[in-house]
């Protein structure tokens, strides 16, 4: 195992001195604390478009608590570290985060780029950001001195702004392991490999016993954070799925009027429609 | 398949697989000075004044005032300026060049300049552009009469999209200046074309000039011109500054600053007399942008287009560039046909499902034949292999069974297929390689009995180097390692003429086969010999009239049919490509698998055209500009192509081939919207078109 070392120093267009390695979880979050200024990162493939000159950089691909995944009763437990491709050949990942990961980029990038990085980075299009959403994930988030637990949900706080302090590490993701096996996604990109997504869907109806135990709609890529409205997806919970059917215009016309794209690489008509579409259609697939 | 046509492992293979291969960006920069472009940043304007910041010694910037020669880039005219003087017309002009020996001090110091501008007026509509550069047009038959005894009249508008290259390696040049001699290398297709361009931008003689190839990753046509404009920065900087400097643009600066196809708009008029067209009337109007570059060959090539691939008795076709305040419009696969093919296919299309008639019959119906006369009122001299071609596909696509299984669907995914047919004309448009080109090849062979080819004609990728091998070594009944081809520079190659028009192998070829020939006639063991060849005029052709569009325009044709497949998701606009069928006449191939992969490389460029890539360029402006936000095919967007050739030997071509290069990139947007069109039941008229398009016409 690597300690804490210098990476090699800054030709021209080389990150600037300062970037380290930590080796343990508790050595980077002693860095972390020391040094603020550093970005934290483990696969590194949103920031290397960056290029950035004057950054430095704290990597954390090789501390072994955050490459860990596991399970216990509630949650499956993933290390903020882990690469997509980790999860991708995982027994412990669940369908839905599997079809996202797959959908990812490509798989040069999904053997680099981290879950943490994903969620980390802020952008209202990561495609496991949307599945930790819509499962109603949880965060462990670890200082120095401090540790807690968030719903993912409450993470975001606006475009780029996170619920994170200066001296926090995103350590694991607690996903539940209950109550998500039929599950709804589509990615819509402009192609079908190395794709941003321009709408990203992801449900859950858990129903059990014909009651609808949860219902969660998310979406992606439409604002400046996934959209998720708990305040509509509770119409639907604790109603039989006949019960729900007469509700269906209700809910779909609550998101209607709920769901604001904005416009970026596709109208905001554009991403209005498809919207719409999948809601509907993740309803209508489950026979509401 | 002739023995030519075995496959030999390409002879650039292993220097490019294992890295070897010298690009320009790979030189070794050590006593280079770095050049940046200053570019405007605003689409029409007048430049009042430059305010450069302190300028550290060794760090100069040039603009229009110190260029030793005429300040202008010679391409087919002379308006592109090598750095605007006052007025700038697009959003990335050049207006000076800031170079130094630190890269990073070049760019901070170029983000410092500050340029005063007077912002006037700019134009974006070509449909509504006051200045056009170029008009042409022609007519057989009369059309007045075959619309005033017409049973119906059908008028249609389309409209095709701007489309960039993205070669995988940005346009770049090294231009050295040492006792008074210019030496410029880089990327690119041309030489002579280069060669020309610096000559008068540094007013030095065409002798003092000398221009070399570097190994080029890809052009498309987007360096037949751009590197003119390029070399000639650069070399203005060497020769200011008196040392070697080195321009190699960032992608971002390749995609928003260099030539991409022109957009165009495209009215037709149609008349059908008893279940056939009997006259098109067609009005086109291309976006040439703010230079006029290569755009009156693109027109001319587009407007003898006009018809398509079918004997329409009746045709008058008119033609204009317009001027807009965008980046000049270029080469680019195609040259021109692909907008005006996919015009004439989707009329052609939508007259046959009015009529009640499968597009595929009716196309077929109205198939050119050998002897019928070509739009411009030549001839068709050889054989039109359509007919079979358009069958194989059918059978390899199971067109006919697909075609009724997919008539009125109902829910989320639908499917369609639709086929088109076109051609394009090999080589230079009309007495081009007569009177302006004037191909000259050589063959020297040393005393150890090593042939050298000596040509100016460029591999771009495209495995032309391979060809002009197997083409000289057949000929002398050589082993491939007795036959010499370097990277040309026209200080040792003679001037073959331009790496463009799917010329390359027909023409430069032939050449060099005529002087094989001879060299092995008059062999001489032990001494060096030098044989030339130059161009000889087909003389079957009904000479061309450029000013009146009447003649052979081509002295042959390349064909092609493709059918293209898909699946839309209704519910997201998304567009799956199930299947993509192709077979391409390009005469004898000159290796198989380099042809195969030729054609299955510009199909996807194709399809790429029909329902990817999209330039948005909102108020001239790119946005677009990266890998990341202009999409191209990827592996798993097009899974399988399924590509064969169909042989109609030219004789004129060397061992019966014709030209391969553009042809593939013609017929796939087409066949793509209209299988689209069929998918969805709404009528298209444009490409290309995008899921957000899908969504639009369905909800």
């Amino acid at each position: 195992m690597v300690g804490s070392e210098r990476l090699p120093d800054a030709q021209s267009n080389q990150p600037a001195s300062g970037s380290v390695t930590a080796g343990s979880l508790d050595e980077a979050l002693k860095l972390r604390k020391e040094n603020p200024g550093l970005i934290p990162y483990a696969g590194g493939t949103d920031l290397m478009i960056e290029g950035r000159a004057d950054a430095a950089y704290l990597f954390l691909g090789k501390v072994p608590e955050m490459k860990r995944i596991a399970q216990d009763d509630e949650f499956i437990r993933f290390g903020a570290a882990c690469t997509f491709s980790q999860l991708i050949c995982s027994a412990h990942t669940p369908g839905i985060l599997r079809d996202a990961c797959l959908q990812i980029a490509a798989p040069a990038i999904r053997n680099m780029g981290s879950i943490g990085g994903n969620i980390g980075n802020g952008s209202p299009k990561a495609d496991s950001a949307l599945i930790f959403m819509a499962t109603n994930s949880m965060l462990r988030l670890v200082s120095a001195d401090s540790e807690r637990i968030l719903p993912i949900r409450k993470f975001y706080l606006g475009r780029k702004k996170l619920d994170l302090a200066p001296d926090e590490l995103i350590v694991e993701v607690l996903m539940p392991i209950h109550g998500i096996d039929n599950y709804y996604y589509k990615k819509v990109g402009g192609r079908r490999a190395l794709a941003i997504s321009r709408v990203a869907f992801a449900g859950i109806m858990d129903v059990r016993d014909g009651i609808i135990c949860n219902c969660a709609a998310a979406f992606g890529s439409i604002g400046d954070v996934i959209v998720c409205l708990d305040e509509i997806d509770r119409m639907l919970v604790g109603k039989s799925v006949e019960e729900a059917s007469a509700l269906k215009e209700a809910y779909i016309d609550a998101y209607n009027m709920a769901i604001v794209p904005v416009a970026g690489r596709v109208s905001a008509d554009y991403r209005k429609q498809v919207c719409m579409n999948l809601l509907r259609d993740f309803l209508e697939s489950n026979h509401i | 398949m002739k023995p030519i046509s075995k496959s030999v492992p390409k002879i650039d293979h292993c220097a490019k697989t294992r890295g070897l291969a010298e690009y320009v960006c790979d030189y070794d920069a050590t006593g280079m000075l770095y050049g940046r472009i200053l570019r405007s940043k605003h689409a029409k304007a007048d430049v009042l004044s430059i305010n450069l910041p302190a300028m550290p010694e060794g760090y100069d910037f040039i603009d229009h005032r110190r260029i030793p020669g005429l300040n202008r880039v010679h391409i087919v005219q002379d308006d592109t300026p090598v750095f605007a003087e006052r007025t700038v017309e697009y959003i990335g002009d050049p207006i000076g060049i800031i170079v130094g020996p630190e890269e990073r001090e070049v760019d901070r110091l170029l983000a410092c300049i500050e340029v005063e501008y007077d912002i006037l007026t700019p134009e974006f509509d070509a449909r509504k552009s006051p200045v056009a550069f170029f008009e042409y047009g022609y007519e057989k038959g009369d059309i007045a009469i075959a619309f005033a005894h017409a049973d119906r009249i059908y008028e249609e508008s389309f409209e095709t999209g701007r489309q960039e290259q993205m070669y995988l390696e940005t346009n770049g040049m090294i231009a050295e200046y040492a006792q008074g001699k210019m030496l410029v290398h880089g990327t690119m297709q041309c030489p002579y074309y280069v060669h020309t361009a610096v000559a008068e931008a540094t007013g030095l003689l065409p002798e003092d000039v000398i221009i070399a190839q570097d190994v080029t990753g890809g052009g498309f046509g987007g360096k037949e011109d751009y590197p003119s404009v390029l070399a000639c920065q650069a070399a203005v900087a060497a020769y200011v500054t008196g040392k070697p400097v080195r321009v190699v643009l960032s992608r971002r600066e390749d995609v928003e600053f260099t030539s991409k196809r022109h957009p165009a708009f495209c009215d037709i008029k149609a008349a059908v007399k008893d279940g056939r067209v009997t006259a098109m009337q067609i009005e086109a109007v291309y976006d040439a942008g703010a230079y006029t570059t290569m755009t009156p060959v693109v027109l001319q090539r587009g407007v003898i287009a006009g018809g398509g691939v079918y004997s329409i008795e009746n045709l008058k076709v008119k033609g204009e560039a317009r001027k807009t305040n965008t980046v000049p419009s270029g080469a680019f696969r195609g040259f021109g046909g692909p907008q005006m093919f996919f015009a004439v296919e989707m009329m052609m299309s939508h007259i046959a499902k009015d009529l009640g008639e499968d597009p595929l019959d009716f196309k077929l119906a109205h198939t050119a034949k050998l002897g019928d006369a070509t739009s411009t009122s030549g001839m068709h001299h050889f054989n039109v292999p359509l007919p079979a071609m358009m069958d194989e596909v059918a059978q390899a696509c199971d067109y006919r069974r697909k075609k009724e299984a997919y008539a009125d669907q109902q829910g989320r995914l639908r499917k369609g297929i639709a086929m088109s047919a076109v051609y394009h004309g090999a080589g230079f448009t009309g007495i081009g390689e007569r009177d302006i080109i004037k191909a000259v090849v050589r063959l020297r062979k040393d005393k150890d009995g090593y042939a050298e080819i000596l040509v100016a004609n460029t591999d771009i990728g495209q495995g032309l180097s391979t060809a002009f091998t197997k083409i000289v070594a057949q000929e002398l009944g050589l082993p491939f390692d007795r036959v010499i081809i370097k990277l040309p520079d026209t200080g040792r190659v003679p001037n073959s003429g331009p790496t463009v028009a799917s010329r390359s192998v027909m023409v430069v070829g032939e050449l060099l086969r005529r002087a094989a020939a001879r060299l092995k006639d008059e062999w001489l063991d032990g001494e060096e010999q030098v044989i030339e060849e130059r161009y000889v005029h087909p003389d079957f052709m009904i000479t061309f009239d450029i000013d009146k569009f009447q003649g052979d325009a081509y002295p042959t044709f390349s064909w092609a049919a493709t059918a293209v497949e898909v699946e839309v998701d209704t519910f997201t606009g998304d567009i799956r490509i199930l299947g993509a069928w192709g077979s391409y006449d390009i005469g004898t191939p000159i290796d198989e698998n380099i042809a195969v992969g030729q054609m299955e490389g510009g199909l996807v460029q194709s399809l790429g055209y029909g329902m990817m890539e999209s330039i948005a360029a909102v108020n001239g402006r790119i946005r677009n500009n990266s890998f990341s936000d202009y999409l191209i095919p990827t592996a798993v967007d097009f899974p399988a192509v399924d590509v064969s050739l169909h042989v109609e030997e030219y004789p004129e071509g060397p061992y019966g081939a014709k030209g391969a290069g553009e042809l593939p990139l013609v017929g796939g947007a087409p066949a793509t919207i209209e299988a689209i069109e069929n998918a969805i039941g709404v009528k298209l008229s444009k490409t290309p078109f995008l899921p957000e398009d899908v969504v639009k016409a369905l909800y």
